[in-house]
């Protein structure tokens, strides 16, 4: 019991100390390529490194990348947790919300005594925890269409985790204007999607769902209720998706997205092809 | 064809197949990689590993050859 209070007492130190720092104006420049994996590393990784799929230039294109995870909630938390702890070199988390107790039953980067506290320096503060030598930088920010272009600036690969068509529509155009790879995800009740974007190549969010749908057509997960499981699996997908484009390991998600039902199972995949007249990726 | 050595006698499986692989990783095909490999499990693993992925093999004593495909 000792033990286990200690341990929450550290993490709230850590979350309110990472809170007093400042975010960094700029993304920081990403961390210089390694030409071998340091010894420390080799454990870390090894039940990755031992895949034959997976191999030392993975795990070194894992390490040499700049991800940005957008929402630090649902999605967010299984998103972060698994790119910190596979080596992603530089993660940042975007999130203007502060840290509910009606969060934490599907968002497991955050823990009671970090109620209060922004959602991205909680975020941050695990995540050093999990994996210090991944480079975490905290935003406390809403994207939006005017910033999103800065946002994603610097970053190899965005993996959109926000709860919002509005969010999802400004981080669609901003990755295909700077031809940034992107992993969609959504999810609600017991079901949810995934799709993966590289832009000019495979069809983008718009081009599957060339429109929002219009306001208060969709109930918002706090009106309909989320499962946190069901929340992991979809977000835990994103994170395999981000790591196969990262890599080049396994087949990427692209020209489909994959609708799954979770209550009963049910994993769809379904063919998308790029609009010639897409606002946001333009002609095929 | 280039021939390497690898000390793996102080390690403990997985980490004897994770140094082996990313050491054939290193070499070209064809080259060879002579592993002193520690009595036991990794005596097991280690030549299991690599004849899976698809390297020549041959075991003497403790000591595993393997040949990069």
């Amino acid at each position: 019991m000792n033990s286990r209070r200690s341990f929450l007492r550290d993490l709230a130190v850590a979350a309110r100390d990472v809170t007093a720092q400042q975010p960094a104006p700029v993304p920081a420049p990403p961390a210089p390529a390694r030409a071998s994996i340091p010894g420390d590393d080799l454990e870390r990784y090894s039940r990755q490194l031992v895949l034959p799929e997976w191999s030392e230039a993975a795990q070194l294109a894992l390490h040499g990348a700049s991800v940005l995870v957008v929402g630090a909630g649902a999605l967010g938390s299984p998103v972060a947790l698994y790119l910190a702890g596979a080596g992603v070199g530089r993660l940042g988390i975007v999130d203007s919300d502060d840290v509910e107790l009606s969060n934490l039953h599907r968002q497991p980067l955050h823990f009671t005594p970090d109620i209060g506290a922004p959602k991205a320096q909680s975020a941050a503060a695990k995540l050093r925890f999990l994996n210090p030598g991944v480079v975490v930088e905290p935003y406390q920010a809403r994207l939006q269409d005017a910033n999103a272009p800065a946002m994603i600036e610097g970053s190899d690969l965005v993996v959109d985790c926000s709860d919002s068509f509005a969010t999802r529509y400004a981080v669609n155009a901003a990755c295909c204007a700077a031809g940034v790879p992107l992993v969609e995800g959504g999810v609600i009740g017991m079901s949810g999607l995934v799709m993966g974007i590289r832009p000019g190549q495979s069809a983008c969010y718009r081009c599957a769902f060339p429109e929002p749908p219009p306001p208060g057509s969709v109930a918002s997960c706090a009106e309909a209720g989320v499962l946190g499981p069901a929340a992991g699996v979809i977000g835990s997908m994103q994170a395999l998706e981000a790591i196969k484009l990262l890599t080049g390991v396994g087949e990427p998600l692209l020209d489909a997205f994959l609708q799954v039902d979770l209550a009963t199972h049910g994993f769809l995949r379904v063919a998308v092809t790029r609009r010639d007249d897409c606002p946001d990726c333009g002609p095929a | 064809m280039a021939a390497r050595t690898l000390d793996i006698t102080g390690l403990t499986c997985p980490m004897t197949w994770v140094k082996t692989k990313l050491e054939l990783e290193r070499l070209m095909p064809g080259d060879v990689l002579t592993v002193a490999c520690p009595p036991g499990e990794a005596l097991e693993n280690v030549p299991r590993s690599a004849a899976e992925a698809g390297h020549d093999v041959a075991v003497e004593g403790t000591i595993v050859r393997i040949v990069r495909r």
